[in-house]
């Protein structure tokens, strides 16, 4: 034990005089990710708003053809004004974002009391029109509908006859559970920074000492293998923590700063962010197990480094999987490391309770695969070939 | 004091195995400086790490201080200072926190640490760059701090590889008067070396080793009177055979 402490302190104190790694664990990730992601929210929020709120300028085909539609739109705040020669080539060059084209036969149907057509002209692959051509939709629907609503009464039919149903919602979203999209990313940004959190030390304290040739000596020294191997492992995990908590900080601080109209509010207390703690620093020990393991199995930091690739998408797969076909909250998937912290930051950050039964499964069932990771580790270290190096 | 008997160890390699250390035997004896002198490639450093417990050997026994390394490899551990090969000091740590990381993991307190380092510190000539951070350091420098690291628990048996590579005639010279300063206090100095001259300058006992084998072991006069050489250089080319890797 007191071993284990004298190699972890050993490793800390190098580490921390590493300025370039500290600067990257500790200030940059932790700074830069919650800036990121606010920056991100903030700017599609208010270009979503600033879509919405802008007067709307649409080019109409055919004015001619329906003065009473276009009068009505102009009525509605609608600027409207001449479309170009050629519609498609106009929505093509992204010159416009939706063009309203009204057909030759609207008055000629629209007064025999057929549905007379227009047509919206628009590129759906444009993510930035979709709003303007929900706004005309919206618009059109109106429209129609004062217009059928009146038709009916004219005869003397009430209004309600044609509207056997009426469908309405009830939500009972908090407003904690509404934030779909950052609701996928906190999670995965906070996995993703104690599983990487400790990566480096782990690996320059096993594959940079072997390169360095500084472990023969160590290994000839009295103290078990495992405990030089958990020395090393505790250094990362403490490390990695350090960085999760700086991460976790940084984002209570900066959530204080964001723009109340984004509509965005985390439950970010000091309890939430303690819950969020416990729950990510399992995997900042399974995060520096996995990267010591193949460290002990590379002779160089760069061969060790080459793993990074792999190893990034591991956290990742639970927040892609659920992305892509998304399922209920099951027990069996607190068992699964990574996916089971997946699921408890979503229910802290939603403002959802854990039972004792997914608390108590969901460490137990990450602790023992860090337990296996430590012995396969330990069974690497306990080989020949691992202190010479040359 | 170090017993080797009838030490094997091969290693496997893509075209083949190969023989590195093939039934070597010798005693180093308490109070005694051992050489253990062979051109590159002979299976000195081989034959080392097996009596530092890093490696197993294939075949053998080696006793130290009476303890058998492979049954007894900690406690064996706790009797020698290693200076390995390579000397691997940690650069972000100064030199005095080098050698105290390893007075720890030897379980030795604060106070004594601190002492063992100011008497290592004396008898190595290594105040001036002691509380510097060893980036940067020369090879002698470097040496000096593995030295004192691997001695900070002032064990009875003291294993070099090739203490003297790469220094220069002055620390090479502090470096021996420092070996023989442990011969008087009665440790078991055991060290290898390719060099004649500095094996014949310090040790009692020499023992030959080419190819894996023990070709010859003896005193320098012995060797000397062994080959029928005047020069020990002679004698050395003779015993072993052949020129190669005499000159690296």
């Amino acid at each position: 034990m007191k071993n284990f402490l004298t190699v972890m302190l050993k490793e800390l104190r190098e580490s921390f005089r590493d300025r370039r790694m500290m600067l990257m664990a500790l200030v940059f990730s932790p700074l830069l990710t919650p800036l990121l992601m606010m920056g991100i929210i903030t700017l599609g929020v208010s270009k979503e708003k600033e879509k919405l709120d802008k007067e709307l300028v649409l080019a109409i085909e055919g004015q001619q053809h329906a003065p009473n539609l276009v009068a009505w739109l102009r009525s509605q705040g609608v600027k409207v004004k001449a479309a170009p020669p050629d519609l498609e080539a106009a929505i093509r060059d992204q010159d416009e974002d939706a063009i309203l084209a009204i057909h030759p036969g609207y008055s000629k149907a629209w007064r025999a009391n057929k549905p007379a057509e227009v047509e919206i002209v628009h590129d759906s692959s444009r993510m930035y029109a979709g709003t303007v051509v929900r706004r005309v939709e919206n618009l059109l629907e109106n429209y129609g509908r004062v217009a059928g609503t009146l038709r009916l009464v004219v005869r003397g039919i009430h209004p309600n006859v044609t509207a056997p149903l009426r469908v309405a919602h009830r939500d009972v979203a908090t407003p904690e559970s509404k934030q779909g999209m950052a609701l996928m990313f906190l999670p995965y940004i906070l996995l993703l920074g104690a599983f990487l959190g400790g990566a480096y030390i782990a690996i320059d304290a096993t594959a940079g000492e072997r390169e360095r040739q500084s472990l023969e000596p160590l290994l000839a020294t009295p103290v078990s293998r495992e405990a030089i191997m958990s020395g090393k492992m505790g250094a990362a995990s403490v490390f990695a923590l350090l960085s999760v908590l700086l991460t976790m900080l940084s984002f209570k601080l900066s959530f204080g700063f964001m723009p109340s109209d984004t509509g965005l509010s985390f439950d970010l207390s000091w309890l939430n962010i303690a819950k969020l703690f416990v729950i990510t620093a399992p995997i900042a020990v399974l995060g520096t197990a996995i990267f010591t393991v193949v460290s002990a199995n590379s002779k160089t930091v760069k061969e060790a480094q080459s793993w990074f690739g792999v190893l990034i998408l591991l956290p990742m797969i639970p927040t892609i999987i659920l992305m892509v076909s998304p399922v209920k909250d099951q027990l069996w998937m607190f068992l699964v490391p990574l996916l089971a912290q997946n699921q408890m930051l979503v229910r802290v950050l939603r403002g959802q309770d854990i039972s004792a039964m997914e608390w108590s499964i969901g460490l137990a069932g990450t602790a023992l695969a860090c337990a296996l990771l430590w012995f396969f580790a330990s069974r690497l270290y306990r080989r020949e070939q691992l202190a010479i190096s040359a | 004091m170090i017993e080797v008997q009838g030490l094997h160890k091969r290693f496997k390699t893509r075209t083949g195995d190969v023989v590195a250390v093939d039934d070597v035997a010798f005693t180093a004896e308490n109070g005694r400086i051992t050489g253990l002198l062979g051109p590159n490639g002979a299976g000195k450093t081989t034959t080392l790490r097996m009596l530092y417990t890093l490696m197993q050997p294939d075949a053998g026994s080696i006793r130290i201080d009476g303890l058998d390394v492979a049954r007894e490899a900690t406690a064996v551990r706790r009797q020698l200072a290693v200076l390995p090969d390579a000397r691997g000091v940690y650069k972000r740590l100064t030199a005095r926190e080098n050698i105290r990381y390893f007075g720890q993991l030897h379980g030795l307190d604060d106070a004594t640490i601190a002492a063992r380092i100011d008497e290592l510190a004396d008898a190595l000539e290594m105040q001036d760059f002691l509380d510097r951070r060893t980036e940067g350091f020369s090879q002698g420098q470097r040496t000096k701090t593995a030295i004192a690291r691997a001695l900070i628990h002032d064990p009875k048996n003291v294993i070099l590889d090739e203490p003297t590579n790469g220094l220069d005639v002055m620390t090479t010279r502090g470096l021996r008067r420092f070996l023989q300063g442990l011969r008087v206090a009665g440790h078991c100095v055991l060290f290898s070396s390719h060099i004649m001259q500095e094996v014949a300058a310090l040790c009692d006992h020499i023992v030959v080793i080419a190819k894996g084998r023990v070709v010859a072991q003896g005193s320098a006069g012995e060797l000397r009177a062994q080959s029928g050489e005047d020069n020990l250089e002679d004698a050395f080319v003779k015993i072993i055979g052949s020129e190669e890797g005499l000159l690296a």
